[in-house]
C-alpha cells in the first residue's frame, strides 16, 4: 500500500539521516515505529504523510510509493510536491500536539470532527452518522456539543484523533497518540485503531517508548539517531536489547540510580501546600486550556520533602486543581496556601517564586527567542539582575543536559528538549513547590528517568512535588502518596500510597 | 454571556460592511457621529463582551487617532483661523475640524468592524457559504483569516498565562495591563509566524484546499427573508452612493 525509501533526509543545512531507511505497510498491518528523543521517527511519519518539507528548506532523497505510484525525490528544488489535499484523502496524520491540529472554525467537538470529511463533500446526512459512529467508538458522545478548544489534554488528543479516524484513511499515522490519555481512552483509542485495521487501514503509530501489549501483529522499526537498528515482531523488539538505544518499554518504573530516590517524609516537616474545602468551576470565559470539570471540597496537604500524584480520568480536574496552586485559577470557595503564602490576594505572577508550574502543553509555556532568556525570564522576575538570573538559567540548563542549546530558538528544539526547557525555567526560578501536569508524556527513557532523578532531588532538597499523571508505573516508583480525582473530587480511594 | 444571535453571520458582516461604505460616501461628521452613537457605542455594549471589543477599538483607533491629530491639527496647509503658531507648525481650526472629522470615521470604522469581526459566529458563517455555493477559494481565504481571530486571541491570552506562571505581575491598573499587553506581543507575533505554515498545511490535509464541493455539518441557518434583506441593503447602498456622486460632480 505504502512503501518508503530514504536514501537521506536533511534539516535546512543539517546533518542528514534517515540514511537507507525503508518502511513498507500493507492494508491492516500496525507498525510501531520507536525510537527515543532525536531518532527521526517524527521526520519518518512526516514523510509518509507526503510531507517532505522541500517547501520549508529541507532536503529528502528517495521515493515514496502510495498504492502503485511512486514519487521520487533527489533533493533538488525541481522536485516534485505532494499535493497535500489529495494526498491525506488516503493518508491521514495526527501530529503531536493535539492543540495545533484544531481547525480554529468548529464551535464545537462534532463539526471539529465533521471538518475533514465536510471538505471533501461528504453529505450532511453522513456526516452525522460518521460523526456518531467515530464519537461513540472513542468515548466522546458527550462531548460532541462542547468546544473543543476547552477540552481537557485527554479528550481534546482523542477528538483529533477521531478527526483523523472518521475520514476512514487506507493510512493512519499518529504520532504519540497515547500521550497524555487514561487508561480507559487509550482501551478506546486501541480498539477503534483495531476496527479500522479489519477494514484494511494501515497503522503506523510513533512511540518513544515500545507498547507493553501486543496490538495483534504489530511489527517494530526501531531507530536511533536516524538510523535503524531492529525491525520485527514487537515480542522480539522488546527481547533485543534496545535499551542500549535509549529505548524502552511502557509501563516500567525509571531508572534511579542508588540513593537517587525519594526519602521517606519527615511528619514534623512544613506544609507547603495546604488546599482546604477548594471548590470552583469555569466561568464561560476562563483559560483557554484545562478541563471544564468542577472541583468541589478538595482537601490536599503537602510536605516539604513530599512527592504527591494526582491521578484520575481524563476530564477529572487534575490541571484544574494544580492551577490553582501557583494562582492561574482562582478558589470560589475554600482557602489554597503555598509555601505560607494565602493564594487569593496575591497576583499570579507574585506566587511564581512560590509555585512552579510545568503546563501539559509545553507549547503554550514557551514563549522566548532563545532557550537561555526563556529559562532566565522567571529569575528575571523574581527580581534578580540580568547576570545572576542568566547563571541560574545556566545552571539549570546544564542540570537537564542543554547546556548546549543556550542560544537556539525553543522553537526548533525537538518536544523532549522543549520540555526539558520548561522543566529547567521551574529550577532556575526556585520554587519550593513544583506543580506538574503529565511530566513525562512523551518522554524517551532516559528523559523520563532524567526527570524522576530532578523530582526525587527537590524533594530530597526540602522541597514539595504534585505531579498529575496518568504514568502509574512513575507515580509508582517517585510518589510519597497518590491522590485520586473523580469529577472534581478526591475519591475514596484516595489514600493509596506508592512505592 | 455571548449575545443572542439574531441575524445569520453573512447579514452581519455585509451591514457592517456596507456601514462603513455609506460613513465614506455620506462624508459628513454628523452622519458619523449619528452612526458612532446610535449603532456602534450599543452594539459594542450589547455585544457581551464590551470590555474586550472596546479595549481593541482603543488599541486599533488610538494610534490613528493621535497621528491624525498631529498631522492634521499642526501642519494643515488650507488652514486660516491660526489658534496656536508654534513657528514650524501651527494649530489651525479647519486643520482641527479636519482631524476631528477623519478621527470620527476612523472610530466609526474600527469600532464597526471589529465589533462585527469579534462577535461573528465563524463555524455559522463557513457554513452560510457553503450552503450558498459559494466559490470554495474564497471560503478557504474568509475562513482562514477569520479563524485567526480567536486562534489570536487564545494564543495571546494562553502566553500571558505562561508568564504570569514564570513571574509576571499584572495588576489590575491599565498602566500595568498595558505593560502586560506589550510582554505579550512579541512572543505573540513570533509564534503566529512559525505557526502560520503548520496551520496552513493542517488546513490542507484535512482537505479545505481540496477541489470537490464542500458540505456543512451544521444547518443553514440563512433564510430567504434576510437573503432579500442582503439584496436590498446592497441596492439601497449602490442608490445613495450614485445619488451622492452624481451630486458631487454636478456641484
Amino acid at each position: 500500500m505504502i512503501r518508503l525509501e530514504s536514501a537521506h533526509f536533511a534539516y535546512d543545512d543539517g546533518e542528514p539521516f534517515l540514511t537507507g531507511v525503508s518502511l513498507a505497510v500493507g492494508p491492516g498491518e500496525y507498525v510501531v515505529v520507536a525510537g527515543a528523543s532525536g531518532s527521526g521517527k517524527t521526520t519518518l511519519a512526516r514523510l509518509l504523510a507526503g510531507q517532505t518539507g522541500g517547501d520549508a528548506g529541507s532536503v529528502f532523497r528517495g521515493a515514496i510509493t502510495l498504492d502503485g505510484d511512486t514519487v521520487t525525490f533527489d533533493g533538488v528544488p525541481s522536485d516534485p510536491r505532494i499535493d497535500p489535499a489529495a494526498w491525506s484523502e488516503r493518508v491521514a496524520y495526527v501530529a503531536q500536539g493535539a492543540w495545533g491540529q484544531l481547525s480554529m472554525m468548529s464551535a464545537t467537538v462534532a463539526e471539529e470532527i465533521a471538518f475533514g470529511p465536510a471538505n471533501r463533500g461528504v453529505p450532511a446526512a453522513d456526516l452525522r452518522r460518521l460523526v456518531d459512529d467515530v464519537a461513540a467508538a472513542l468515548g466522546l458522545k458527550d462531548l460532541l456539543h462542547r468546544d473543543p478548544r476547552r477540552l481537557s489534554g485527554g479528550q481534546l488528543q482523542r477528538t483529533v484523533i477521531a478527526a483523523a479516524v472518521v475520514q476512514r484513511p487506507r493510512l493512519l499515522i499518529l504520532d504519540e497518540p497515547f500521550q497524555g490519555l487514561d487508561e480507559e481512552a487509550a482501551r478506546d483509542v486501541v480498539a477503534a485503531l483495531e476496527e479500522l485495521r479489519a477494514h484494511g487501514t494501515g497503522v503506523v503509530v510513533c512511540e518513544p517508548l515500545l507498547p507493553p501489549t501486543d496490538p495483534p501483529g504489530a511489527r517494530v522499526l526501531a531507530l536511533a539517531d536516524g538510523h535503524a537498528v531492529f525491525e520485527g515482531p514487537l515480542a522480539e523488539a522488546r527481547r533485543a536489547g534496545l535499551g542500549r538505544y535509549g529505548l524502552g518499554i511502557a509501563g516500567d518504573p525509571p531508572r534511579l540510580g542508588r540513593g537517587a530516590g525519594p526519602a521517606p517524609v519527615d511528619p514534623s516537616a512544613p506544609e507547603l501546600v495546604m488546599v482546604e474545602g477548594l471548590g470552583f468551576r469555569h466561568t464561560q470565559d476562563a483559560g483557554a486550556s484545562g478541563d471544564a470539570a468542577v472541583l468541589s471540597g478538595v482537601d490536599l496537604s503537602v510536605r516539604a520533602g513530599e512527592i504527591v500524584a494526582v491521578r484520575g480520568a481524563n476530564g477529572s480536574g487534575k490541571s484544574t486543581l494544580l492551577q490553582h496552586l501557583n494562582g492561574l485559577y482562582r478558589a470560589d470557595t475554600g482557602r489554597v496556601t503555598v509555601d505560607g503564602v494565602p493564594v487569593l490576594g496575591q497576583p499570579t505572577g507574585m506566587l511564581a517564586t512560590a509555585a512552579g508550574y510545568l503546563f501539559q502543553d509545553t507549547d503554550q509555556q514557551l514563549f522566548e527567542r532563545t532557550v537561555l532568556r526563556e529559562v532566565s525570564y522567571g529569575p528575571r522576575a523574581a527580581g534578580l539582575g540580568r547576570d545572576d538570573a542568566v547563571r541560574r538559567a545556566a545552571d539549570a540548563l546544564d542540570r537537564v543536559g542543554l547546556g548546549a542549546l543556550q542560544e537556539a530558538h525553543p522553537y526548533e528544539l525537538g518536544f523532549v528538549q522543549r520540555r526539558l526547557v520548561a522543566v529547567a525555567s521551574i529550577i532556575a526560578t526556585g520554587p519550593a513547590v513544583w506543580a506538574l501536569d503529565e511530566p513525562t508524556a512523551g518522554l524517551d527513557e532516559p528523559t523520563r528517568s532524567m526527570l524522576a532523578g530532578l523530582l526525587a532531588r527537590h524533594a530530597r532538597e526540602g522541597g514539595a512535588v504534585v505531579l498529575a499523571t496518568h504514568d502509574a508505573a512513575f507515580a509508582d516508583a517517585l510518589a510519597h502518596r497518590t491522590v485520586w480525582l473523580e469529577a472534581g473530587r478526591i475519591s475514596p480511594r484516595g489514600a493509596a500510597t506508592g512505592g | 454571556m455571548p449575545r443572542r444571535r439574531i441575524y445569520n453571520p453573512l447579514t452581519e458582516l455585509l451591514a457592517a460592511a456596507l456601514l462603513v461604505v455609506l460613513v465614506l460616501v455620506v462624508n459628513r461628521w454628523e452622519f458619523s457621529l449619528a452612526v458612532l452613537v446610535l449603532v456602534v457605542v450599543p452594539a459594542v455594549l450589547l455585544s457581551g463582551r464590551p470590555r474586550q471589543i472596546g479595549l481593541a477599538i482603543v488599541l486599533v483607533a488610538g494610534p490613528l487617532l493621535v497621528s491624525s491629530l498631529l498631522l492634521h491639527g499642526l501642519f494643515y496647509p488650507e488652514g486660516r483661523e491660526v489658534l496656536l503658531d508654534l513657528g514650524v507648525a501651527r494649530v489651525t481650526a479647519e486643520g482641527l475640524a479636519f482631524a476631528a472629522g477623519m478621527g470620527l470615521r476612523m472610530g466609526v470604522f474600527t469600532g464597526v468592524l471589529l465589533s462585527t469581526a469579534m462577535t461573528l459566529d465563524i463555524p455559522d458563517l463557513l457554513a452560510t457559504m457553503t450552503h450558498r455555493g459559494w466559490n470554495r477559494k474564497l471560503v478557504f481565504i474568509v475562513g482562514s483569516a477569520v479563524g485567526l481571530i480567536p486562534h489570536v486571541s487564545l494564543r495571546a491570552r494562553r502566553i500571558s498565562r505562561a508568564q504570569q506562571a514564570r513571574g509576571l505581575v499584572v495588576g489590575r491598573g491599565p498602566v500595568s495591563r498595558f505593560r502586560a499587553l506589550l510582554t505579550v506581543t512579541t512572543p505573540l507575533v513570533i509564534g503566529l509566524l512559525v505557526d502560520a505554515s503548520e496551520r496552513t498545511r493542517m488546513l490542507e490535509a484535512r482537505g479545505f484546499s481540496s477541489s470537490a464541493p464542500r458540505t456543512s455539518y451544521l444547518p443553514d441557518t440563512d433564510s430567504r427573508g434576510q437573503r432579500l434583506a442582503r439584496r436590498a441593503m446592497v441596492a439601497a447602498v449602490g442608490l445613495v452612493s450614485v445619488i451622492r456622486l452624481a451630486a458631487a460632480m454636478a456641484a
